[in-house]
């Protein structure tokens, strides 16, 4: 009996060789997943009503559209600047206001820093509902109840902020070390002034690296909330677009475009010192 | 008064010096200059903050008018117009990925030469900076906007977060594997099945179904501007303030986007790690588990670091 | 209040106060019981070293004085514990039952008792100094603790229970660039800032390596004699609980099974706490034979 097997001696085997494991079954679960996703992919394609030729039919049509849209008209730029800076300036204002008022509240938040069980319940959720609605939802019916206008965006930016806030933070006061609160707690502190004084200090990075993206993410919100009319950029798109002026509207986009990268990289260079 | 016992330790009084305080000048400089930028936008902007007075009242009203009651009649409607918004973030994100996958591993550092990849890398960060809706707004102008065009919409912001997602993924993976099957003479193609793959594929499928969950934000907000499903008949209601049928869609809208977030995040983390975790099952089982180590051995609450030296 | 807290510069520690357990026992919500019938008195001024093996209930023991532990029959009272009541009204502070006490009445009991713990407990991003100010947050009205405007009086206490560790110098240093035993000592430094009339630390010295761990039980030793806060330390090594304790209370599953000088504590009697002989890892510095 030889050692090794050679190829083709199959039925030779190493003594001492026990039996070898049957290959595992994995297909028919793969298959089933795979069965799924098609269907759900078909399902998809007939719902959305999948109609290259009207495509094709209308792009052709939208030569003249699409020659303005690549021939940006600069002289445009002088009526834009209000609307940008509007855009801006709800940004800043939504950032501002929606950090300082997420900062309580992610505290009210957290297991770590509320003790008080059906308090956390209910801000948990209420926070939940508050970020499973659209930024431009909230700017839909805040122009319909206040009217259009900087105040429906600078609103509907707040709670977006408040939304995503909440959640970073209090996820980051999850995970942060106890100890220091422990101690505040056991000199007799309260606990309002145990989470100030001990767990605070421990965030306070983060709270400010989630700060600058939430500020990145609201530039980018707000250009877009003015299409419902929501002010700023979105609104002058919304415009410009009715009267079909493609060559301003592509104007629009182009600042859009690079406002967002400036603060895209301002921002993730000011995020990389603070994460030391 | 001097003969009761100071905190400081007696002949040793205040020899030692003490610090001064850090001036912490750059601190203070951005500061200034946030709550300047602050302050000059509250000042500049466009807004009667006087407005703000009757908000709370107002908020209210038509919080009573949206949800006291729902106007429940429209709940089928509402459902049908959602799986249609769902659709759209599907078939966007199927295309999306069908897109992006090829061209993020023409992306990845190692599988392709630098004049594929920088081009490529900027694309993804040009349709990053592009929001959505923006190119929905272009859609619209060129194609006219319908679900399908909504869907290729949500595709087009796809490709941008999935490519760059990719080639990062792709690049995370540990060198060794990739070594090993290029040592044993594997071909580039080869190695990116046997050496890479295997080692990204959990986290790049769960970046496609956390995309998938963008998505279904995002086909909502098209909506809004026109694509149809639910955002389209949020936002005509809206328009013609029908408020007890916006607020049966708000319910709707919210109890979606938490339910295919649940699911999709239940999913993602069985991709990671191999085993299921349904959230409310998880938390029952935990709970039971914990109370049967607790009547078994009541010293996993033990803190003490040396607990090794028990005899 | 007024007079038991001192203000000013010529701040001033008040008199230790005593320790007494009668009966008391802590069961936890598990069902599993931490302490049983436990009766024991400690003089105002004591150092005192519980000693046990990982598990017999030291934590619990010490837990149970500032309530972060509550216990579930008996009584301990904090402060005056002489038979028949205060003797001269002047004397001491406030005297505390554990019982029964909740709430604002709690946390004062607690800004009266400092605890220093196994690992430090620690704000790491943010200053000693402010770590020490933890001490004061009882006495700071809540305004002032949310924006962190400390009053003067608070600043200079708190300095001085730096100067006390001989740490002073690190007062503006990021609590996290301390070494362990730095750390430790600011956390002391803490319990200083309290003006506390007993400290607890619950094995002060095990995440310490062996010098470090003499330098800190030294500190504790100098409070208790140069300040008469009573002292109440949690012990794992042997060695340590001998030389630094005036007393010792052996702990075996819950139990009190000895409480005597710490120097007549000979070798039998620990095993006799311990349960089994002594090896190496119950002693810090030398193996257990030094012990004689
Ligand atoms: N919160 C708790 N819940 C249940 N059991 C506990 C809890 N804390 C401590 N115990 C148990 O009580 C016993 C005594 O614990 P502890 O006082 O921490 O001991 P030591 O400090 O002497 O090591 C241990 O068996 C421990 O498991
Ligand atoms: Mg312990």
């Amino acid at each position: 009996m030889s050692a090794v097997a050679a190829p083709g001696a199959s039925a030779a085997r190493l003594p001492g060789a026990g039996a070898r494991p049957s290959r595992p079954r994995r297909w028919p679960a793969r298959v089933v997943v795979l069965a799924v996703l098609v269907a759900i992919t078909a399902w998809s394609w007939v719902a959305v009503d999948v109609d290259l030729a009207v495509i094709a039919h209308n792009f052709s049509n939208a030569q003249n559209t699409l020659v303005q849209l690549f021939q940006p008209d600069y002289s445009f730029f002088g009526e834009t600047l209000q609307p940008l800076l509007e855009t801006i300036q709800m940004a800043v204002i939504g950032t501002a206001v929606g950090c300082a008022v997420s900062l309580p509240l992610s505290f009210l938040a957290s297991r770590a820093t509320n003790p008080n069980g059906p308090l956390l319940g209910f801000v948990r959720t209420v926070m939940n509902v508050v970020r499973s609605i659209p930024d431009l939802l909230y700017a839909s019916i805040f122009v319909t109840v206040v009217g259009t206008g900087a105040l429906s965006g600078v609103l509907s930016l707040f709670l977006f902020n408040l939304g995503i806030m909440v959640k970073l933070i209090s996820e980051a006061l999850d995970g942060v070390d106890r100890g220091g609160q422990e101690a505040a707690l056991a000199s007799g502190a309260t606990w309002l002034q145990a989470d100030r004084a001990a767990m605070l200090p421990e965030v306070a990075p983060q709270y400010v690296s989630q700060t600058i993206y939430v500020l990145e993410l609201n530039i980018r919100a707000s250009t877009v909330i003015g299409l419902v009319g929501a002010g700023g950029l979105g609104m002058l798109i919304d415009r410009v677009r009715t009267f079909y002026q493609y060559h301003y509207l592509s104007l629009v986009i182009l600042e859009i475009l690079v406002l967002v990268l400036l603060l895209e990289l301002l921002s993730s260079a000011v995020r990389k010192r603070l994460v030391r | 008064m001097s003969a009761a016992p100071t905190l400081v330790a007696p002949g040793r009084a205040t020899t030692q010096d003490r610090p001064r305080k850090p001036a912490n000048v750059t601190r203070k400089a951005l500061w200034l200059v946030v709550v300047a930028v602050v302050v000059a936008a509250f000042w500049g902007v466009d807004i009667s903050w006087g407005a703000l007075w009757d908000m709370p009242g107002k908020l209210w009203h038509y919080l009573g008018l949206m949800f006291l009651p729902p106007a429940w009649s429209k709940l089928p409607d509402a459902l049908s117009a959602t799986m249609l918004s769902v659709a759209m973030a599907w078939f966007g994100t199927a295309l999306g990925v069908v897109i992006s996958f090829p061209l993020s591993l023409l992306a990845t550092r190692g599988l392709a030469p630098v004049a594929v990849r920088w081009p490529l890398r900027a694309v993804f960060a040009l349709l990053r900076a592009v929001p959505e809706v923006v190119i929905a707004v272009l859609m619209l102008s060129v194609t006219g906007l319908t679900a399908f065009t909504g869907a290729l919409a949500i595709a087009i912001g796809s490709v941008g977060t999935l490519g760059k997602w990719g080639y990062e993924a792709f690049e995370a993976v540990d060198g060794g594997a990739t070594e090993a099957a290029t040592a044993a003479g594997a071909s580039r193609a080869q190695v990116m099945r046997w050496g890479v793959w295997p080692n990204a594929a959990p986290e790049v499928l769960a970046f496609w179904l956390y995309r998938f969950e963008i998505s279904v934000r995002a086909s909502a907000i098209l909506g809004l501007i026109g694509a149809g499903g639910i955002g389209k008949m949020l936002i005509d209601n809206i328009q013609f303030r029908v408020w007890d049928v916006v607020g049966i869609l708000m319910i709707v809208v919210v109890v979606v986007t938490m339910l295919i977030d649940q699911i999709s995040g239940t999913v993602r983390h069985r991709i990671i790690t191999g085993r299921w975790e349904v959230p409310v099952v998880t938390a029952l089982r935990r709970r039971s588990a914990r109370a049967a180590r607790l009547e078994a051995s009541p010293s996993i609450l033990e803190d003490d670091s040396r607990s090794g030296t028990v005899g | 209040m007024s007079g038991e807290q001192f203000e000013g510069a010529g701040l001033r520690t008040r008199t230790g106060a005593g320790i007494r357990f009668e009966h008391v026992n802590v069961t936890y919500p598990n069902g599993y019981q931490g302490l049983r019938d436990v009766s024991l008195t400690i003089e105002p001024g004591e150092m005192v070293a519980v000693v046990g093996l990982s598990g017999a209930g030291k934590s619990t023991l010490v837990r149970t004085i500032n309530g972060l532990v509550p216990i579930t029959s008996g009584e301990i009272t904090v402060g005056d514990v002489s038979d028949g009541g205060p003797a001269d009204g002047a004397a001491a502070g406030a005297t505390y039952r554990l019982s029964a006490l909740r709430g604002a009445a709690q946390r004062r009991l607690r800004s009266e008792v400092g605890m220093v713990f196994q690992s430090f407990n620690l704000a790491r991003r943010t200053t000693v100094l402010n770590n020490v100010l933890v001490g004061r947050l009882h006495h700071t009205p809540t305004w002032r603790s949310l924006l962190g405007a400390w009053r003067a009086d608070d600043v200079e206490l708190a300095m001085q229970a730096l100067e006390r560790v001989e740490i002073v110098q690190k007062a503006y240093s990021n609590a996290s660039e301390l070494s362990g035993g730095q750390q430790q000592r600011v956390a002391i430094a803490r319990t200083l800032a309290q003006q506390p009339r007993v400290i607890l630390a619950d094995e002060p010295v095990a995440s310490l390596d062996p010098p470090t761990s003499h330098v800190v039980m030294r500190d504790l030793q100098r409070i208790n004699a140069d300040l008469g806060i009573t002292v109440v330390v949690n012990l794992h090594f042997l060695d340590l609980a001998r030389r630094y304790g005036q007393r010792m209370i052996g702990l075996r599953a819950g139990e009190v099974v000895y409480d005597g000088p710490a120097a007549d504590a000979d070798e039998s009697t620990l095993e006799e706490i311990y349960g089994r002989s002594l090896t190496a890892e119950d002693v810090l510095d030398a193996p257990p034979a030094v012990l004689e």
